[in-house]
């Protein structure tokens, strides 16, 4: 077979002109280089899990012991109204956006995105939206339930301007994601490398592609909502005031549809992820590149459709209440496939054991646990019994610590080299991984034996008496040791951010173009676009590169030059690539 | 192998009952609830099959197939034909739920008529109440329960309407009856949820709701609002004191001669204020 011509360019010239020097932190908040966004997205994230850790132990030590009155109940109730929000929008979604805004331009060949402009004020509005959240803090925060549902978050009932608070920061980071999938959409669509054909992009690529479509959807559904509560608040609305004829079920329904399309995004950010870290430490390539595509699309059509499982105890009609059970007991044929997809790439495989593999393989026992729980309270029957207790919650939970936070951080170990040339350390990497996976399940546990007797969510305290004690003991226990986890993972990264080992441009021999670039790339991250032949275009290069050395006496120089050879794996594992000059993947 | 699998399954067997007291809902004690816990124990087993079979095989591809001196891996990938093999199952654990959800939720809904030990209460013949299925033949007891923060209030049937006796927090009923709860607020939204007497039904201001139950044994049952309601949200609970028919008749005519006391107090105040307000200016 003769080698693809890798010299193949774009006919546009890249030009650089020297920048004036501005200082660091100036050049960093304003430049409009999706790298440097996505860094700051990360950071961002990051500093937001802080927060949610800092919730969540501030809420599972006031439900340590039966009546606890550590706290006051409005104060609780303060750090429970912003503790989802925080989770979830401002944590969750903008640490995937960051790793999506980095990596899915290095992956498809793009030596940029389409307006790096709207990237950056997607970044600015998320911020500005996550302190006009924490901001109110200073003052009086929204005491308005995780959702805000009115008409509690109603005037008369919420008459502070903590609620207001509430709804703008989330407004303002939603329309910061809308403005971010916008980009993202238009990137990918127009901007992939020759021959990077959609049945070739990379799954991680593909999961920014479908959660990009997800925040434009779903968030713009939230946007309207938002909208309309704040003219009820502030304007004299009545579009959910049920004496006015309006209907308070109305925000229900669009605050689930836009909660299921975060749910559908985590899981298929992490399913992303697994889909590309799994291959690369396996060193084979995924047991089905199509099959993965379509399912993880089948995960982003049905989660948000299936929106109305989460009001089964709502008056809606019977069929809509049959249709979206379902929706959501269909996802497990698209998850089920999935994870099937993901054990046929390990089997046969030589799984290296670090740290990125083992947080990916944790992602996917907790989001099977997690997804499986669903799965059970998606009946109708059971929904009414297991519903608004913290048995869901628990399993909420399991997809989404496992989804975003060891899905998230098994992306950060794996592309921390690429964003820092450095890697992020592996020993601590482990051990915060063995505490977070050990707390979630602890956490798990506990929630799910106080919700199966009938604990709701969202209580400021529970009763003795009633056979909670010791589940909620369990749960406050497991949150705490998965905190630790979570902020050892932290302080590791910050560690690593300046100090990890050194590492080449291309640490774990992985088939995808972002490992193309340098560690970490320049500006225009690619000097040579090369031309794409197969869903793997690394590995092609790899190899041809390998046969014209194996059959050019002597290899020429110029073509050498052209190529940034890829170096050879700090710790080659096994003997099958002993002989492999080149370093990366053998042919068996 | 299997002799592992039939000791785990004898195991099982054995420690089932104490399992279920841990793992399941408290008892149910109406007809609506005992089909929630069917539903619930078939729901979890089948998610804890998945579960234990995907960490069967992802434990064995680990261990299986770690990196080792000398192996090197086998590039292979799959076409369409290899997921007919998960497919199957899969689709099939599919519609099996799905059918079943549909069987359990509307047994789940068929009120249940009224038993021998029960009350034969006069109420108006109802068809049709929201989603719920009332045989001509269920007599049952209608009771409006008004859902305010953090308190619920439970009005009896009987008398004219402005005229109805009330309780706060704890509803009395007869055993063996079916009882009608229309659910309305007066506030915020609230959710009504008794365990061991059926699911959980929203209370939402401005809307009616309803669902049943038919208790099968006298005794208390506890329960609490499960929808965030603002500060008192954790202390709003709700008990239902299921009684004999003629404790309930009891009940009711002490309530109703309270009322009755009560009125007649206004009444003789009314005359007394106007002859001492007489002369006021």
């Amino acid at each position: 077979m003769s080698p693809p011509p890798v010299t193949t360019a774009r006919p546009e010239l890249v030009t650089e002109e020297r920048p004036r020097r501005r200082q660091a932190w100036i050049e960093r908040a304003t430049s409009a280089d999706h790298k440097s966004i996505g860094t700051l997205y990360i950071g961002a994230a990051l500093a937001f899990l802080v927060a949610a850790v800092a919730q969540l132990v501030v809420m599972r030590t006031q439900l340590i012991v039966p009546e606890n009155t550590l706290t006051d109940p409005e104060i609780f109730n303060r750090i429970l109204s912003t503790f989802a929000v925080t989770g979830v929008v401002l944590f969750a979604i903008p640490l995937a956006l960051g790793v999506f805004s980095y990596i899915s331009p290095l992956q498809v060949g793009a030596r940029g995105v389409a307006f790096p402009r709207l990237n950056l004020l997607s970044f600015w509005l998320f911020v500005s939206g996550g302190f006009t959240i924490f901001g109110s803090y200073l003052w009086r925060p929204t005491e308005a339930g995780f959702a805000a549902f009115p008409p509690l978050s109603e005037s008369i009932y919420s008459n502070t301007h903590g609620v207001d608070a509430w709804i703008v920061g989330t407004f303002l980071a939603l329309l910061g994601f809308v403005c971010f999938g916008v980009n993202m959409v238009v990137t990918l669509r127009n901007m992939r490398a020759p021959g990077m054909a959609w049945r070739r992009v990379p799954l991680f690529t593909w999961a920014a592609n479908l959660c990009s479509y997800l925040v434009i959807v779903c968030g713009s559904v939230m946007l309207a909502a938002l909208t309309m509560l704040f003219i009820d608040r502030n304007f004299g609305g009545v579009f959910f005031d049920p004496g006015y004829a309006g209907a308070p079920i109305l925000y229900e329904h669009l605050a689930w549809f836009f909660f299921s399309g975060a749910f559908a995004f985590i899981v298929i950010f992490a399913a992303g992820v697994i889909s590309d870290v799994l291959p690369a430490f396996a060193r084979k390539p995924l047991f089905s590149h199509r099959a993965a595509l379509g399912c993880m699309l089948a995960i982003a059509i049905l989660g948000p459709l299936s929106w109305m499982r989460n009001m089964y105890t709502a008056p809606i009609p019977t069929a809509f209440m049959v249709a979206a059970m379902f929706l959501a007991i269909a996802l497990t044929i698209p998850i089920g496939l999935l994870i099937y997809n993901w054990i046929a790439t390990v089997w046969g495989g030589a799984l290296r054991p670090r740290a990125a593999a083992l947080y990916a393989i944790a992602a996917i026992s907790a989001m099977t646990v997690g997804l499986a729980g669903d799965l059970a309270w998606s009946l109708i029957p059971v929904g009414w019994q297991i519903e608004h207790t913290t048995a869901a919650q628990a399993a909420t939970t399991c997809v989404i610590v496992g989804g975003a936070v060891l899905g998230g951080f098994a992306a950060l170990h794996y592309w921390f080299p690429k964003i820092t040339g450095r890697m992020l350390g592996e020993g601590l990497g482990k051990a915060a991984l063995a505490a977070i996976l050990v707390g979630l399940y602890v956490f798990a546990a506990g929630s799910f034996l106080a919700g199966v007797k009938g604990q709701p969510t969202d209580v400021y305290k529970f009763f003795s008496g009633e056979g909670l004690d010791g589940p909620n003991l369990m749960a406050s226990i497991g949150a705490f040791v998965m905190a630790v986890g979570a902020l050892l993972q932290l302080g590791n990264a910050a560690h690593s951010w300046g100090r990890g080992v050194a590492v080449g441009h291309d640490p774990w021999g992985a088939s995808s173009l972002e490992w193309f670039a340098s560690s970490p790339p320049p500006v225009h991250n690619f000097d040579v676009v090369p031309d794409v032949r197969s869903a793997e275009p690394l590995y092609d290069i790899r190899r041809a590169i390998r046969d014209r050395s194996d059959s050019w006496q002597p290899p020429a120089p110029a073509a050498r030059q052209e190529t940034p050879a890829p170096e050879p794996e700090p710790e080659p594992v096994g003997g099958g690539d002993s002989g492999d000059a080149q370093g990366g993947t053998p042919v068996a | 192998m299997l002799a592992l699998a039939l000791a785990a399954g004898a195991l099982a067997l054995v420690a089932a009952p104490a399992a279920a007291s841990v793992l399941g809902p408290r008892a149910g004690h109406s007809s609506n609830a005992d089909d929630i816990r069917t539903a619930y124990w078939v729901a979890i087993i089948v998610a804890a099959v998945l579960v234990v079979v995907v960490h069967a095989f992802l434990i064995a591809a680990l261990v299986r197939f770690r990196a080792r001196r000398g192996r090197s891996p086998q590039r292979f990938t799959a076409g369409a034909r290899a997921f007919v093999r998960p497919v199957v199952p899969l689709v099939a654990v599919v519609v099996g739920l799905f059918i079943f959800g549909i069987v359990m939720m509307s047994n789940a809904r068929d009120v249940q008529a009224t038993g021998p030990d029960g009350l034969n209460a006069d109420a108006d013949l109802l068809a049709q109440v929201n989603d719920l299925s009332i045989p001509p033949t269920a007599r049952p007891l209608n009771i409006n329960v008004i859902g305010q923060r953090w308190l619920w209030r439970f009005e009896y049937p009987g008398g004219r309407p402005g005229d109805r006796i009330f309780s706060y927090s704890t509803l009395t009923v007869p055993v063996d009856t079916p009882i009608l709860l229309h659910l309305t607020s007066s506030d915020v939204t609230h959710r009504w949820f008794i365990p061991a007497l059926g699911g959980q039904v929203d209370v939402i201001p401005g809307q009616d709701t309803a669902t049943w139950f038919n208790a099968d044994r006298v005794g208390t049952y506890s329960g609490q609002s499960m929808s965030f309601s603002g500060s008192g949200f954790a202390a709003m609970r709700g008990w239902v004191h299921v009684v004999t028919p003629q404790e309930y008749q009891q009940f009711i005519a002490r309530k109703r001669a309270g009322l009755a006391r009560a009125q007649k107090d206004v009444v003789k105040a009314l005359g007394e204020s106007s002859t001492t307000t007489a002369g006021a200016p």
